[in-house]
This record gives C-alpha cells, sequence and structure tokens, in this order.
C-alpha cells in the first residue's frame, strides 16, 4: 500500500527520509505528523528511528543501507553514529565510511541482494558496501546520470526509474538486478524518482503530488497490492491456529 | 505602428532549481532538451504596447555581476533575455518553489494554490529565460479574486492563517475583506528570486494590472468580468524589521540603521499607499547574512485601495527608472 505524504510542505519526502525492510530513518523537524505517519504505518513492523546526519535533515540523501547494514559518510557525527548504533537492532551493521563522495543516498541504490552505484566510487568504498550491505555491486548509470541514487528506486520485488530510461538500458537494469523494472515518474511529472518516494517491500510512501496514475504505477510494480494481501492471511492465520499439541 | 526599440538586458544566468550543486550537477548531466516554449499574445494589437506575452526589457551596456560560487569563474558576467509568458499548468513545480514560504512554515495546500494560480491564465505573470534549456520560472505575479475562489481548501487556509496572525486593531477590517467583501478583493501574490533584476518590476507590475483592466472587459461571462473589478488588493509579503524598532521608538536617539528593510522595492510604495497593515512573527528558519544580524525575518500584510494602484504604478516607475 502507498501512501502519501509531506515534509514542511515539501513533497521529497525521499530527502527527508529512508526506509528498509529493517528500519525507517526519518529527518528531525518539521511538524510531528511526518513522524506519526511512519509510526502508525510501521512502528509495529519495525523501528522508526528519528535522526540527523551530519547535523542536517537530509537524511534520505547522506545514507545507503539495508536491512543487514548502514552506510553513512564521513561527516556524520560521533553523537549521530551513536544514537543510530543503540537505535537499530544489533543485527545491522552501522558503518561510517570515508569516502570523497559523501552523498551516499545519492551514489548508491540498493535492495538486499544488489546495489548499483556512482561510477567514480572508490575501490575501497564498493569492497564496503559489498561487505556491510552483502550485496553485490554494480556500477551503472541510470538514463545517462551517474547518480543512480537519485534517479531510481528499487527493492527486493520491483523497481522505478528515470522517465528516459530506454529500453535497452531497462533490459540490462532489470537483468542485473533480477526484478522487474518500469520507467516512470513520482510527484507529479519529477523525474527523481529516489527524493519523492520511499519503498521496502511491503509499503510505499511517495510526496502527495503524486498522481493517481503514478500511485497505480508504483503499487503495480513494487507489488504493493499483494503484499498486503498476503499480510493478511499471515495476520489470519496467527489467530486461527490456537494451540499445538 | 513602429515598435519600442528592445534592449538587451544582461542578468544572472538560469540556474536551475534549487540553486544547489546537486541541481547544478543534475542539470549538467542530464540530457534531455525540452522546447522552447510558445509565447502567447494576449491581445491582437499587443505590438503598441509592452503588454504581455512578449517583452524584452533591457539595459544597454550595463552589466549586473552575479554572486560568484566558489566553483565557478571569479565575476563571470552573463547575458540574459527575460520574457513575461502566461502561467501554464508545467510550471507547477517551479512556481511551487518560489511559493514555498507564503504561509510561513504552516503545512497547507500549497499544491492546489499553485493549481489556482496557473489556471487563471487571463492575469497573471511567468517570467522566465527567453530559450533557455530548461524553463524555471523566475518570478510569478498574480491577483487572485477571493470571492471567486472561496470554496477552495488552499483559500480557506490563507484566510484562517491571516486571521489568526492578525492583530486585534486590523482584525475587523480583515475579516471584512476577507468575508463580507471577499468577492471585490484580489490577492496579490507576487514572488522571484532574490536576485531578480529590479528593472523588470515596472513592466511586470503594469502587465498585471493591464491585464486585470482588460480582464474586465474581455471575460467571457459576465460573472467573471466582475470578478476583475477589484475594489482593494491584499498583500502578504515578507519585510525585514530591525530587531531593537519598537525600543528605538521610545528613545530619541536617531537611529543609525533603518527600521525596516523591504526586500521586494514595490513593498515600501504599498504600505506607503495602504488603508491599512500589520505585521506577524514568523517561525520559518532565518539564514543570517552578516549585514542583517540585527534584523528579523517578518510577515506583513496589507490592504491596497484599487483606486490607489495608479499612484502605485507611478512611484514604481520612478523608484526603479530613475528620475
Amino acid at each position: 500500500m502507498a501512501t502519501r505524504l509531506q515534509f514542511e510542505n515539501n513533497c521529497e519526502i525521499g530527502v527527508f527520509s529512508k526506509l528498509t525492510n529493517a528500519y525507517c530513518l526519518v529527518a528531525i523537524g518539521g511538524s510531528e505528523n511526518f513522524y506519526s505517519t511512519f509510526e502508525s504505518e510501521l512502528a509495529d513492523h519495525i523501528p522508526v528511528v528519528k535522526t540527523s546526519i551530519a547535523g542536517s535533515r537530509i537524511v534520505g540523501r547522506l545514507c545507503a543501507g539495508n536491512k543487514k547494514g548502514l552506510l553513512l559518510p564521513h561527516t556524520t557525527t560521533d553523537q549521530e553514529l551513536q544514537h543510530l548504533r543503540n537505535s537499530l537492532p544489533d543485527e545491522i551493521v552501522v558503518q561510517r565510511i570515508e569516502e570523497r563522495l559523501s552523498a551516499l543516498g545519492n551514489c548508491i541504490a540498493c535492495n538486499d541482494h544488489v546495489a548499483l552505484t556512482h561510477t567514480d566510487l572508490d575501490r575501497e568504498t564498493e569492497e564496503l558496501i559489498a561487505d556491510v550491505l552483502g550485496v553485490e555491486v554494480f556500477r551503472q548509470t541510470i538514463a545517462g546520470n551517474i547518480l543512480v541514487g537519485s534517479y531510481c528506486a528499487f527493492s527486493n520485488r520491483g523497481g522505478l526509474v528515470h522517465p528516459h530510461t530506454s529500453i535497452e538500458d531497462l533490459d540490462e537494469l532489470s537483468t542485473l538486478l533480477q526484478v522487474p523494472l518500469v520507467a516512470g515518474t513520482v510527484n507529479r511529472g519529477s523525474e527523481v524518482i529516489a527524493a519523492g518516494m520511499i519503498v521496502n517491500d511491503w509499503t510505499a510512501f511517495c510526496g502527495s503530488d503524486t498522481t493517481a496514475t503514478e500511485l497505480s504505477v508504483i503499487e503495480s510494480v513494487f507489488k504493493l497490492r499483494e503484499a498486503q494481501s498476503s499480510e493478511i492471511v499471515d495476520e489470519m492465520r496467527k489467530s486461527l491456529i490456537d494451540t499445538y499439541v | 505602428m513602429t515598435r519600442r526599440p528592445t534592449q538587451r538586458l544582461c542578468g544572472p544566468r538560469t540556474r536551475p532549481f534549487p540553486f544547489s550543486s546537486f541541481g547544478r550537477t543534475t542539470a549538467l548531466v542530464a540530457s534531455t532538451r525540452r522546447q522552447s516554449s510558445s509565447l502567447k499574445r494576449h491581445r491582437n494589437n499587443i505590438l503598441e504596447s509592452p503588454g504581455k506575452g512578449y517583452t524584452k526589457k533591457a539595459l544597454k551596456d550595463k552589466n549586473i555581476q552575479p554572486e560568484s560560487s566558489s566553483e565557478e569563474d571569479d565575476e563571470e558576467t552573463i547575458q540574459a533575455d527575460f520574457a513575461f509568458f502566461d502561467p501554464r499548468p508545467d510550471d507547477f513545480h517551479g512556481v511551487k518553489i518560489l511559493l514555498q514560504s507564503f504561509l510561513d512554515n504552516k503545512q497547507w495546500d500549497l499544491s492546489g494554490f499553485v493549481d489556482l494560480i496557473l489556471g487563471q491564465t487571463t492575469v497573471g505573470t511567468v517570467i522566465k529565460i527567453e530559450d533557455a534549456e530548461d524553463d524555471t520560472p523566475f518570478s510569478v505575479v498574480t491577483a487572485l479574486n477571493l470571492g471567486r475562489y472561496k470554496k477552495h481548501r488552499c483559500i480557506t487556509e490563507i484566510k484562517d492563517f491571516l486571521i489568526k496572525v492578525s492583530q486585534k486593531d486590523v482584525s475587523r477590517d480583515l475579516s471584512m475583506l476577507l468575508e463580507d467583501g471577499a468577492h471585490n478583493v484580489g490577492l496579490l501574490v507576487s514572488q522571484r528570486v532574490v536576485n531578480l533584476p529590479p528593472q523588470l518590476l515596472p513592466p511586470l507590475y503594469d502587465a498585471l494590472f493591464n491585464e486585470v483592466s482588460w480582464a474586465t472587459e474581455d471575460e467571457p461571462t459576465e460573472e467573471l468580468r466582475k470578478s476583475f473589478r477589484f475594489k482593494s488588493y491584499l498583500i502578504a509579503t515578507k519585510i525585514y524589521k530591525h530587531k531593537n524598532a519598537d525600543q528605538h521608538k521610545k528613545t530619541s536617539k536617531g537611529l543609525s540603521e533603518d527600521p525596516i528593510i523591504y526586500i521586494k522595492p514595490e513593498d515600501e510604495i504599498f504600505q506607503k499607499i495602504s488603508s491599512w497593515s500589520f505585521t506577524f512573527k514568523l517561525h520559518t528558519e532565518q539564514v543570517a547574512a552578516q549585514e542583517l544580524r540585527n534584523y528579523k525575518l517578518t510577515g506583513l500584510v496589507m490592504a491596497v485601495e484599487a483606486d490607489k494602484i495608479p499612484i502605485f504604478r507611478r512611484e514604481l516607475h520612478s523608484l526603479i527608472d530613475g528620475p
């Protein structure tokens, strides 16, 4: 199920939040509405952590992560690093990395199995990504843009990429990522997909300018409607099984 | 009929919104080339006046030095031609960014408000760089009839916000304008980038008020024609107020600094001819430049009678174009 929301009249919610299958990071500030929307949707399943990174609110664009780990830029302060380590479950490796390109969220797009990175990323960073996040790393561009983390958003079930991606590129990326991909827009025609929406395997959040058409494309490519129905069955199953003898 | 001689205006080069390194990088990397927008002619005999659709306003041989960023060459001067356009639905994102802080930091139906502005093509202007690859709006100006749009959520939210921040003595005047007199009140919306050349302001406001008067004759229905016969204009804007402005009134010492700095020069003229005005505190985060460290960004609301507008136009011309 996809939810529309705003951060302080700004529809670029992917800038102020980061969503994975194991946790959700949210920027401080703005009204409590932003945080409480995430809490009501996610708090039963995963921790929702309020944080800043490098003293700024653009947490979604500065960090990259999946259910196994979280990568932070070198500009992250010690207190922020400690706060994140404390708030997230121990299985999640929280690592601060020395990388010249410090907006990791713009340079790295990943799910739990594969990561696409900026072509100029350091070799050591590439190894760290493979290590900490447990993914296979590919250096790619999307529709000629090197900021792969900005122009695509993908989960383990599907992905949305820059609207001007060619069919050949779409096929190539789809083969690399092993998920179905669709070229589309978010927030009423914005091409910066990852800034306008965040997604994990069972839910997505988009900026409130997202049209109904864009929302239905998102729900279908990320298989969110199916995810919801299977969740309902799971919940029912828990209540149906009474006792084990 | 001879056309007025056009001159070249040099101004800051188009920069993609937002004015950030990220924005610049993405604009450089993006390979798409947009079509240059078609210019709409508002009236057939437009050649006589510097009216809507196509105006080149410039200053010969005068280069306006833009602020240089650390990434670009020092003191780069750029040629730019600004053109006036009717609002179009494509301008949504640019105009939305310009109006981001219109109602302080309150969360409201900004998207609906922008749609309202862009839907009114007969009155309203957007300034863009002519033939630029990206058609980012640099300025938007319009007048919306509060009565005509009173059912829209954004207009209700604006009204509630203004009533909430108003002080006791003007609240009555304000509510009269907003409730009973709404069908005669035009909300004047004017926002632009801070470094827009001031030479564009007289033609911009002339275009707006000309369009309002043309609309009273040209609109297809009597109801629409009536909706543009504004009796007064309501303006919500921002100024820099000196932090010690109230204290200084009590002492007899002269102020070494101005009590109020107007971000937009026309606001000073508007306030002079306004029927009433009030200021209110803003909650948005303020970036304090060194020169402005003693000043606080403050909201200002004023009402201007429509028959004072010719005075405004005259004073604006003499302020900007000089004696």
